[in-house]
């Protein structure tokens, strides 16, 4: 059977690449071919970049209520095929399909969001700011921006910046992770279906040369970027010397503060959604726990919390028994693999190992891991300090919350960061305190809704504002300030 | 079986709301005098299903914890089985029918326990459908008390 090989959209139409270079795209699951995806050349990017700055004056000039009406119609159909588009994640990244209909929420929630746009956009004036002179800033489109997609959201994330972009009068140029593309290639069908006029929206697939050739076009204005550290420094860096607009969202190493008050039953859920859900494959996971209290403090939560990491049901994400997919591919658990290897050479105590596999049903153990937990974890082990980036939960003690907020702004990294307590000081003390971007207290996964920044600080995060909501439409805007005066 | 994500949970909503719907047509044919109650029965069925899917459709986000906060919902404890022989008396079928009211007003009340740790609106929506049951099973008893 012939594998499908997917497309480019570019001006309004899907058209073959003309590389050679493809590349597979596998069910981790079931380690099968899904399809091939190709490494677009520059002339392709070139194509797709000139489609999107031919469409733009005449997008922009396009009243905002009309540009809503294009992107209600766009949640229409998002809605009509919901359960479809969170298959496709499932298949494509392995995450469970209540994680995958979780992913489509948030995503169609952007585009809500986004469609608020005559209100969001507007500007704002002052009269008299000298006797007959009045002056007033609005804000304009700039041209084409783009996105560079990591492969854990491959449908969401895209849409943290595009509807947004859009929604103000630009044109956009989407890049999804090679590892995971169909869910951008479902999302642009559905573009198609809306009607959007020719190169107001274009997808152009491939890896780091494409990303690159974005980064460098001068016809791009901005650039959105989800995915590590190290290459979101370079996306910063190249955007800085083009003189391009960034946001750039990176790693994280998250901590989980459980305070003695902590309610750990009803949090349990919470906290094991937070370590293992999308198989630890986000930049809000919980990566520490740091426990703050004495020895029995400390063994009534590790108890609890390693019971329920041992019971978690590891499988296909498609199978609604199942709590926990694989991971997206098997480097990716290779590498998991390898870093639970260092941590038990760095002397942490691998209490629950993962490597030791228990999955629901027959599916080959390629990608698998289960969940992992390590105690006697130090602030500055590896276990600790570095991103890992799948299902691997650390555990930290602290004697006071003094000590354990020390210890997270010790860490290069800040994401997120979670309280959980019962005390309302000690959650004042951790929000006001903490150098995190964002803040849960009794909540593990701190995913700011569409109608608020994805905040990010330290290595988590380089940029000025933030995606989503009202920074989104700064990013996307320029104020333009008019001072008038008749005689 | 075991219920451990809210996916499956939401699957068993459709499946006894769907067979409990194909009681109360059968009994809408087979008792023509209170049919319409019956009938009425499967409309609200239709709006159950259909009220707790939008629910869970409109707030599973990534934030939730829809695939942990399930240890285990044991499906044995809510299953039921529809004896549909055609002689049964109205009073047998009445006696069967508040069984399973009970038993999935019950299954409702422990998803809606369970979920708590989901946003909100899923345990409120739960409740507010084993609430409806219980005014159901009233229905059922007075007419049991007539026949």
């Amino acid at each position: 059977m012939e594998v499908r090989r997917l497309q480019n959209y570019i001006n309004g139409e899907w058209v073959d690449s003309e590389s050679k270079e493809l590349e597979e795209v596998r069910n981790p699951a079931w380690d099968k071919l899904l399809c091939h995806v190709p490494m677009s050349t520059k002339a392709e990017v070139d194509r797709a970049v000139q489609a999107s700055k031919d469409a733009f004056p005449e997008w922009r000039n396009i009243p905002p209520v009309t540009r809503c009406r294009y992107l209600q119609r766009l949640i229409e159909l998002m809605e009509e095929r919901f359960d479809e588009l969170s298959r496709v994640q499932t298949t494509e990244h392995g995450k469970t399909i209540d994680e995958s209909r979780g992913e489509t929420r948030r995503a169609i929630e952007m585009v809500e969001v986004a469609s608020g746009i005559p209100s969001l956009m507007q500007g704002f004036n002052l009269e008299d700011i000298a006797a007959g002179i009045d002056e007033y800033a609005i804000y304009q489109p700039l041209g084409v921006f783009c996105a560079l997609a990591p492969f854990n959201f491959p449908f969401m994330v895209p849409l943290w910046f595009l509807p947004f972009a859009i929604a103000c009068g630009n044109t956009f140029v989407v890049k999804p992770s090679p590892r995971t593309p169909m869910s951008q290639a479902e999302l642009f069908s559905i573009f198609d279906e809306v009607g959007f006029p020719p190169g107001v929206v274009n997808l152009v697939n491939g890896a780091a040369d494409v990303a690159n050739h974005l980064m460098e076009h001068p016809d791009i204005q901005g650039v959105t970027f989800v995915g590590s550290t190290p290459v979101g420094r370079i996306v910063y860096r190249k955007c800085g010397e083009t003189g391009k607009r960034v946001i750039a969202q990176c790693g994280a190493k998250n901590f989980l503060v459980i305070m003695p008050d902590a309610e750990l039953d009803s949090s349990m859920a919470s906290l094991m959604s937070s370590f293992f859900g999308n198989t630890g494959q986000r930049c809000l996971s919980g990566a520490n726990a740091l426990v703050v209290g004495d020895d029995a403090v400390y063994k009534r939560f590790v108890d609890k919390f390693v019971e329920a990491a041992a019971n978690i049901r590891v499988g296909d994400g498609l199978d609604e028994s199942v709590q926990m997919g694989p991971l997206q591919n098997v480097a990716s658990k290779q590498r998991v693999a390898g870093v639970i290897e260092r941590g038990v050479k760095e002397d942490a105590q691998l209490t629950l190992d993962g490597r030791k596999l228990n999955l629901v049903g027959d599916v080959p153990e390629t990608c698998f891991l289960n969940p992992t937990v390590f105690e006697n974890v130090t602030p500055d082990m590896s276990l600790a300090r570095e991103e890992i980036f799948g299902p691997v939960a650390s555990i930290l003690r602290a004697k006071d919350l003094d000590e354990a907020i020390e210890i997270i702004h010790g860490n290069p990294y800040g994401n997120a960061g979670s309280i959980f307590t019962s005390s309302g000081k000690w959650a004042r003390q951790f929000q006001h305190d903490v150098a995190v971007g964002n803040v849960g207290i009794n909540i593990g996964i701190v995913a700011p809704m569409s109608f608020f920044p994805f905040g990010g600080r330290k290595d988590s995060f380089f940029g000025v504002t933030h995606g989503q909501g009202r920074d989104a439409i700064r990013f996307f805007t320029d104020p333009k300030v008019v001072i008038q005066r008749w005689f | 079986m075991k219920l451990n994500t809210m996916a499956a949970v939401m699957s068993f909503v459709s499946k006894v709301e769907n067979e409990s719907a194909q009681l109360y047509e059968d009994y809408a044919r087979r008792y023509p005098k209170i049919g319409d109650i019956f009938s009425s029965f499967i409309k609200e069925n239709k709006r159950f299903e259909k009220g707790i899917k939008q629910t869970y459709f409109g707030v599973i986000t990534d934030t939730i914890e829809a695939c942990y906060s399930f240890e285990g919902l044991d499906t044995d404890d809510y299953e039921f089985v529809i004896n549909s022989n055609p002689s049964t008396p109205l009073a047998n079928a009445l006696q069967m029918a508040l069984e399973i009211e009970d038993k999935i007003e019950k299954f409702y009340l422990k998803v809606a326990e369970l979920s708590n740790s989901l946003m909100a609106d899923i345990p409120i929506a739960c409740t507010r459908v084993a609430k409806k049951r219980q005014d159901r099973k009233a229905t059922l008893q007075s007419l049991l008390e007539k026949v």
